[in-house]
C-alpha cells in the first residue's frame, strides 16, 4: 500500500490538545448520549418487568413499571413450550446465519462494480438494482413466482431468499466503497496485475470492514425480525417456524379477535380465553431481544474500533 | 445468459422429476381451516387417511390456518390460484368472504356434485342451511361451499354477574324491568360499594348498539365498523321492524341518537372502562374483566351452551345470559362457517367427496374435531368425551369451522344430551324477513373505503360514550355524507328492494 | 505517421480494449448473482403492476396468468379512492410527518454519530451504540404496550399523576393534540440508533491522516468537524437523503397504527396513506385498489428522487444516486 502516498505517515501528535474535545464539551455529549440511550433502554426493561409481572396484577392495573406482584409463571410456560420453542430458536439462527452470509456476499459483489468508474455497465446495473426500490410486483405476484415458478414453500430457501438481496444495503454499501476505498488503490492494484477478484478480496475487504459489518448488521436484524415470510411460505412444514413468527401468532390471533368478536360470538370469548398471557409474550420478547444483544458487540468491533486507527493504516 | 437458462433447466427437470414421483400415490387433497390450535396432527392424519383412503380416493393434508394468519394465507392462497390449496374455510365475515369470492369465481360450481355424490350430505343438512348458501355467483345461481351445521341463529344478550347483583340487593327481574335507559340507580350502587375503580357496565360497545336499537348485521356491508341497520321487531323476529324491510343509515337514526346520549351518561358517571373506547385495548379490558369477574352487566353474543363452558365457569361467579330477543336466524350467521373448494383445485371431486364425508360421517368428524380415541381423548363410563389435556394441548382445531358439528358425541364438561339439545335450539330459530339478502358492495366499495374510514374515527368514542353526541354525532353525519353515504345506502337499498321482490 | 507508429498504437488500443474487455467481464460476473436475483424476484412479477388497472377476478380455468390476461381494464377507476375527503388529511399527515422526521432524523443521528467518534472513552461509546439499537428489535407493539403504560387513562403514570395532583385527567387517546409530538418521539426513539450506526461507521471510514494533517495546520477540533468529518460524511447524508424522499409518501404501519391503539378520535392525526389504505382493503377486500396505492406511492416516490437527485447532480455530481 506504499504507492497510495508518499507522504502518508502516522503523526504523533505531542498533547492530542488539538484533537480531543476538552473535557467540559465531552462531559456535555457524554450526558446527551446517556439521557437518549437509557430512554432507549427502558422500554426494554419494561418489557422485562412484565414478563416477570403475575396474570393478576396485568388484569388489575395494567401494564406497570410497579406490578402489584411478581411471577415466573410466564417463563415456566416458555421452558414448556420445550421443543416448539428450542427448534424456533435453531431456526431463527440458522436462517438468520445463512441468510446474512449469502447475503452480504451478494451485496458486497453487486456493489463493486457499481462503485467502480471504469466499468462499462455500471449505469444499467446501477439502474437495475435500483428501480427497484421504488417499483414492485406486489404481494400477490411475487408469491405466485416464489412459489410456483421457484418453489419455495415449505422450505428454508422461501425463508432466506425472498430477502436475500435488497437495493438500498447495494447503495449504502456502494456509499461506503466510494467513502472509504480511494480509486488510486484500485489503480496500483490493476497495474500490478491483480486480477478483479483478487483485488476485491486482498485489497478492498480489508478496507472496508466497517461498512461490512454495518451491513451486515441490518441485513441479520432484518432476517432475525422477520416474520412475514414464514406466514405467507409456511403451511404444513411448521417445523422450520422461526421465533419471531412464533411470537406473532399469538399477537396476531389478539388481535383477530379484538377486531372480529362481535362477528364471531361466543367463540370469539372462548378463544380469548384460550390466549396466552401478556407476560408470556413479553417473555418471548426477551428470548428473541437477548440473542441478537448479545451478538451486536461482535459487529460493532468492527465499526467503532476503527475509530481508535483509521481505516488505511501506513 | 446461458448460465441463467441451465439453471432454470434444471430446476423445471427437478420439479417435474418430483410431480413423476408422486404420479403413482393417491392425489393429495388440501384443506384449509381457520382458528385452530393445532402442532402435531400425525396421528390424526394417518387415521382419516386410513379411512378415506378408499371412500374418497385421496390423501388429506391440512394447513392450520390461526385466528391471525386465517384470512392473509386464504386471501393469499385464492387470489394467487394456489393449486396446492383445494378446499378453503369461507364464511360472511372471513376475508376471503363467501358470497364476493363465489361471485368473483375462486369457488367451484357443487350443484352438479352435488346432485351426483351429495345424498348423504343432503340427509345431514338440513334444507334450509343449503338454501342460505345458494347465491349468484360467477358460474350462475347455485350452492359454492358447504355450510357448515353449527349455531345458526343469532342472538344477544346481557351477560349479568348474578352474585355481585344479589349482593347489590336486586335481582334479575329488577336489570330487565328497568331496562337499559334506567339503570343508573344499579350501577350508582355498584360503584359505590365496590369502590371508584370499579366499571360496572361491560358493553362490547358496537353489540351494545345492536342489542339496544335492536338491529342486525347486514351481510356485504362493511366489516370492521358496521354502516347499515336493519330493524327488527323484538316481539318477534319474523316480522318488520318498525321501519319495515328498509336499510338506515345505523347513525342517522332517532334510536342510535338516544343509545349515544344514553352512553354518553353512563360513562361520565364512571360506570364504563375508558380503555373500551379504543379499539386496541377494547377486548383485552374487556377479556380481563371478565376474567375477574369484575362487572356487572355486561354484552354477550350467545351461542347455546356458552354458560357451561370453561371460560365462563372459571369466573367465579354465578353468570346469567338475559336475551334481549329470540334467537333469528340472518344471512350472517346462516353462512357463519362454511367450507369451498377453490376453482384452482386439481381435485374437485375428491374434494367434494371428502367433504361430504366429513359433513355426514360422525367417525371421521370426530376423529377430525376431537383427535384418537385413546390418544387426544377418552370415552368415560356414559360415552361422554373426556379429553386428555396435555394431547388436546397439541391438537385443538376449532370445531365450529369444521362443519356438521351435530354429529359429533357429547363431551362430559356439556353432559349428555346436549348435542340434540343444541340441535333443538336452533330448529326452532325463526328467520328474520330479510333472510338471504347479501349486499353487493362492489359497485360502491370505493364509497365504502372512505365511509369505513370515516365510521372508524367515530363509532366507537360513541358507541362508548367517551365523546359528547351533541358536538360529534352532527360532525360524524356530516362526515358520512361528504364521504358518499346516501350513494351506498340507495345501492344497498334497490339491491334489497329487488332481493325481497324476487 | 510511419506505419510502425501507427501499428503500434492500434495495437496498444486492442491491448487496452482486450484488458477492458476481460475487466468487464469478471466485473460482470460479480454482478451477476444480484442480477439474477432481481430478474427472478423483483421484475417477474412487475406484470402484477397491471392489477393497478384492472378489475382483478378468476376466469376458468383459473390460473394467475389467465386471469391477469383476462381480467377487465378499468383505467383509473381504482385509484378513485383519492376522492374520499379523508385525502387530503392522510396526504397532509404523511408527508408533514415524513418531512419533519427526515429533517430532524439527519441532524441529531449525525450529531450524535460525531459525538460518539468524539468521545476519548470507546467503551462509553460502544455502551451508547449498543443501547442505542435495542428500540429496533422492540416491534411497534410492543412499544404500544410501553406508551400505554404512560397514558392509559385508568392506570397510566401520566394520568395518575394527574389523579393524585388532583388535576384533570388527560383523555390521551381522544385529545388529538399531544400525538404530533407523541409520534415524534417515537419515530426518533426507533431510528436514531439505525441511522446513527451510517454515519458511525462512515466516520471510521474516514482516513485518519486528513484530521492529522488538519491539526498540524492547527484547525480546533470545531473546525476539523467542520472541515473534515462533515464533508466526508456528504455522500451518505445525500444518500440517505435521496432514499427518505423516495419513501415520503409511505408511511411506517405499526407507528400509526398500534402506537395510539388505532383510536378512532386520534385519526386526523394519525391517518395516513398506509393505514387508510389498510382499513379500506380490511372492509373492501378489493386488490386492485390496494395496487393502486402502491402504484401511487411508487410514482410519487420516483418523481420525489428523480427531482432531488437532479438537484444533488447540479451542487455535487459525486454524491448523486445514479
Amino acid at each position: 500500500m506504499t504507492t497510495l502516498s508518499p507522504t502518508h505517515r502516522k503523526l504523533r501528535i505531542g498533547s492530542h490538545s488539538l484533537n480531543r474535545f476538552s473535557p467540559g464539551t465531552q462531559a456535555v455529549f457524554h450526558v446527551l448520549l446517556a439521557l437518549f440511550s437509557l430512554i432507549c433502554i427502558i422500554p426494554f426493561v419494561f418489557v422485562i418487568i412484565i414478563s416477570f409481572s403475575s396474570e393478576e396484577s396485568i388484569r388489575q392495573i395494567g401494564y406497570s413499571f410497579r406490578p402489584l406482584s411478581w411471577s415466573l409463571d410466564a417463563f415456566a410456560y416458555t421452558f414448556r413450550l420445550g421443543d416448539a420453542l428450542w427448534r424456533s430458536y435453531f431456526n431463527s439462527f440458522l436462517i438468520t446465519l445463512t441468510g446474512t452470509a449469502l447475503s452480504v456476499a451478494l451485496t458486497v459483489l453487486y456493489a463493486y462494480p457499481l462503485f467502480r468508474r471504469d466499468y462499462q455497465y455500471r449505469g444499467f446495473f446501477n439502474f437495475l438494482s435500483f428501480f427497484t426500490m421504488i417499483f414492485g410486483g406486489g404481494l400477490v405476484p411475487t408469491f405466485v413466482i416464489c412459489k410456483s415458478v421457484l418453489g419455495m414453500s415449505d422450505n428454508y430457501a422461501a425463508l432466506i431468499v425472498p430477502m436475500l438481496f435488497s437495493p438500498f444495503n447495494v447503495i449504502i454499501m456502494r456509499t461506503f466503497l466510494r467513502t472509504t476505498v480511494p480509486m488510486e488503490l484500485i489503480e496500483a492494484a490493476t497495474i500490478d496485475g491483480s486480477g478483479e477478484y483478487s483485488t476485491l478480496i486482498r485489497i478492498v475487504l480489508p478496507v472496508m470492514k466497517p461498512g461490512i459489518a454495518t451491513v451486515a448488521l441490518l441485513v441479520a436484524l432484518g432476517y432475525w425480525n422477520e416474520w412475514f415470510l414464514s406466514l405467507l411460505y409456511l403451511n404444513k412444514n411448521m417445523e422450520i417456524m422461526p421465533l419471531q413468527y412464533l411470537l406473532m401468532r399469538m399477537q396476531r390471533n389478539a388481535d383477530f379477535l379484538a377486531r372480529n368478536s362481535s362477528m364471531i360470538g361466543a367463540d370469539a370469548s372462548r378463544a380469548a380465553a384460550q390466549l396466552p398471557s401478556q407476560s408470556l409474550k413479553m417473555a418471548l420478547v426477551v428470548f428473541i431481544v437477548v440473542p441478537i444483544a448479545c451478538a451486536y458487540p461482535f459487529f460493532q468491533r468492527y465499526v467503532i474500533a476503527g475509530l481508535t486507527v483509521g481505516s488505511v493504516k501506513g | 445468459m446461458k448460465k441463467f437458462l441451465s439453471l432454470i433447466l434444471a430446476f423445471a427437470m427437478i420439479l417435474s422429476v418430483a410431480a413423476i414421483a408422486h404420479a403413482d400415490d393417491l392425489p393429495v387433497i388440501t384443506i384449509m381451516f381457520h382458528g385452530s390450535n393445532v402442532s402435531d396432527d400425525s396421528a390424526v392424519l394417518e387415521k382419516v387417511n386410513e379411512y378415506i383412503a378408499d371412500k374418497v380416493g385421496a390423501k388429506l393434508e391440512v394447513i392450520w390456518g390461526t385466528w391471525g394468519d386465517f384470512d392473509e394465507k386464504a386471501v393469499n392462497a385464492l387470489v394467487s390460484s394456489d393449486s396446492d390449496v383445494d378446499m378453503v374455510f369461507t364464511c360472511s365475515w372471513s376475508a376471503d368472504e363467501y358470497n364476493s369470492y363465489a361471485k368473483q369465481g375462486y369457488f367451484v360450481k357443487l350443484d352438479d356434485m352435488i346432485a351426483e355424490y351429495g345424498d348423504a350430505l343432503k340427509a345431514a343438512i338440513p334444507e334450509s342451511l343449503m338454501q342460505a348458501a345458494t347465491i349468484e355467483g360467477a358460474d350462475g345461481m347455485g350452492i359454492y361451499a358447504i355450510n357448515g351445521f353449527k349455531d345458526t341463529a343469532t342472538q344477544n344478550t346481557w351477560d349479568i354477574n348474578v352474585t355481585l347483583l344479589n349482593e347489590l340487593g336486586y335481582t334479575l327481574d329488577d336489570v330487565k324491568n328497568l331496562g337499559f335507559f334506567g339503570w343508573d340507580e344499579i350501577f350508582a350502587k355498584a360503584k359505590e360499594v365496590k369502590g371508584d375503580s370499579f366499571y360496572p357496565f361491560l358493553v362490547e360497545p358496537m353489540v351494545a348498539e345492536r342489542m339496544v336499537t335492536n338491529s342486525v348485521i347486514i351481510a356485504g356491508d362493511s366489516g370492521s365498523v358496521n354502516l347499515l341497520s336493519l330493524y327488527l321487531n323484538p316481539e318477534d323476529v319474523s316480522k318488520d321492524g318498525a321501519y319495515g324491510n328498509v336499510l338506515l343509515n345505523k347513525f342517522a337514526t332517532p334510536e342510535y341518537k338516544a343509545f349515544a346520549e344514553q352512553m354518553r351518561k353512563y360513562y361520565q358517571a364512571g360506570y364504563i372502562d375508558p380503555a373500551l373506547s379504543v379499539a386496541e385495548t377494547s377486548n383485552d379490558a374487556r377479556t380481563n374483566h371478565q376474567k375477574e369477574a369484575s362487572y356487572l352487566i355486561g354484552t354477550q353474543s350467545y351461542a347455546y351452551g356458552y354458560e357451561y363452558s370453561a371460560d365462563v365457569l372459571s369466573r367465579g361467579v354465578e353468570v346469567t345470559f338475559l336475551p334481549c330477543t329470540d334467537p333469528y336466524v340472518d344471512t350472517t350467521a346462516s353462512q357463519g362457517a362454511m367450507v369451498a373448494i377453490n376453482s384452482a383445485s386439481e381435485h374437485p371431486v375428491e374434494s367434494f367427496k371428502f367433504l361430504a364425508l366429513l359433513n355426514s360421517d360422525p367417525y371421521l368428524m370426530t376423529l377430525l374435531n376431537y383427535g384418537v380415541e385413546g390418544i387426544h381423548y377418552t370415552l368415560d363410563e356414559n360415552g361422554l368425551v373426556v379429553f386428555d389435556d396435555a394431547a388436546r394441548a397439541t391438537y385443538s382445531p376449532w370445531t365450529n369451522g369444521m362443519g356438521n358439528v351435530t354429529i359429533l358425541p357429547d363431551t362430559a364438561a356439556e353432559g349428555k344430551g346436549f348435542r340434540a339439545a343444541f340441535q333443538a335450539y336452533y330448529a326452532g330459530a325463526k328467520g328474520i324477513p330479510s333472510l338471504g339478502f347479501v349486499f353487493d358492495n362492489s359497485a360502491v366499495s370505493n364509497e365504502m373505503a372512505a365511509l369505513a374510514n370515516v365510521a372508524a374515527q367515530y363509532a366507537l368514542p360513541l358507541d362508548c360514550g367517551a365523546v359528547d353526541p351533541e358536538t360529534e354525532l352532527p360532525k360524524f353525519l356530516d362526515a358520512l355524507n361528504a364521504a358518499g353515504m346516501e350513494t351506498y345506502l340507495a345501492a344497498a337499498n334497490d339491491q334489497l328492494s329487488a332481493y325481497l321482490a324476487k | 505517421m510511419t506505419t510502425v507508429q501507427q501499428r503500434a498504437i492500434h495495437s496498444r488500443r486492442r491491448r487496452q480494449s482486450r484488458a477492458a474487455i476481460k475487466r468487464s467481464f469478471w466485473l460482470t460476473t460479480m454482478v451477476l448473482p444480484g442480477a439474477v436475483w432481481l430478474l427472478l424476484i423483483r421484475y417477474l412479477p412487475m406484470f402484477g403492476i397491471t392489477i393497478a388497472f384492472k378489475n382483478y377476478r378468476a376466469f376458468r380455468p383459473n390460473t394467475f396468468w389467465n386471469n391477469i390476461v383476462r381480467s377487465e381494464f378499468v383505467g383509473l377507476k381504482n385509484f378513485e379512492f383519492l376522492k374520499s375527503p379523508d385525502t387530503l388529511v392522510m396526504v397532509r399527515n404523511t408527508l408533514g410527518y415524513n418531512l419533519l422526521w427526515i429533517l430532524l432524523g439527519l441532524v441529531i443521528s449525525v450529531a450524535f454519530a460525531i459525538m460518539m467518534s468524539e468521545l476519548t472513552s470507546k467503551f462509553m461509546a460502544k455502551t451508547y451504540q449498543t443501547m442505542m439499537f435495542f428500540p429496533y428489535f422492540l416491534s411497534w407493539v410492543v412499544a404500544s404496550y410501553f406508551v400505554l403504560a404512560f397514558l392509559d387513562p385508568t392506570s397510566g403514570m401520566i394520568p395518575s399523576m394527574q389523579k393524585a395532583a388532583g388535576q384533570t385527567v388527560t383523555s390521551f387517546y381522544h385529545e388529538t393534540r399531544w400525538w404530533p409530538l407523541i409520534l415524534t418521539l417515537c419515530n426518533l426513539w426507533k431510528n436514531l440508533g439505525y441511522s446513527s450506526v451510517l454515519y458511525l461507521a462512515a466516520i471510521t471510514g474516514i482516513d485518519t491522516t486528513q484530521y492529522e494533517a488538519a491539526a498540524v495546520d492547527g484547525a480546533s477540533k470545531w473546525q476539523q468537524i467542520r472541515h473534515v468529518t462533515l464533508p466526508n460524511l456528504r455522500p451518505m447524508i445525500v444518500i440517505l437523503l435521496i432514499m427518505n424522499i423516495g419513501k415520503i409518501f409511505n408511511a411506517d404501519f405499526g407507528l400509526f397504527y398500534n402506537v395510539p391503539q388505532n383510536s378512532g378520535s386520534l385519526y386526523p392525526v394519525t391517518q395516513v396513506v398506509d393505514t387508510y389504505v389498510y382499513r379500506a382493503y380490511a372492509n373492501t377486500h378489493n386488490l386492485g385498489m390496494s395496487a393502486a396505492a402502491g402504484f401511487l406511492q411508487s410514482a410519487v416516490g420516483l418523481i420525489c428522487i428523480v427531482a432531488a437527485n437532479a438537484v444533488v447532480r447540479k451542487i455535487d455530481p459525486d454524491s448523486s444516486l445514479f
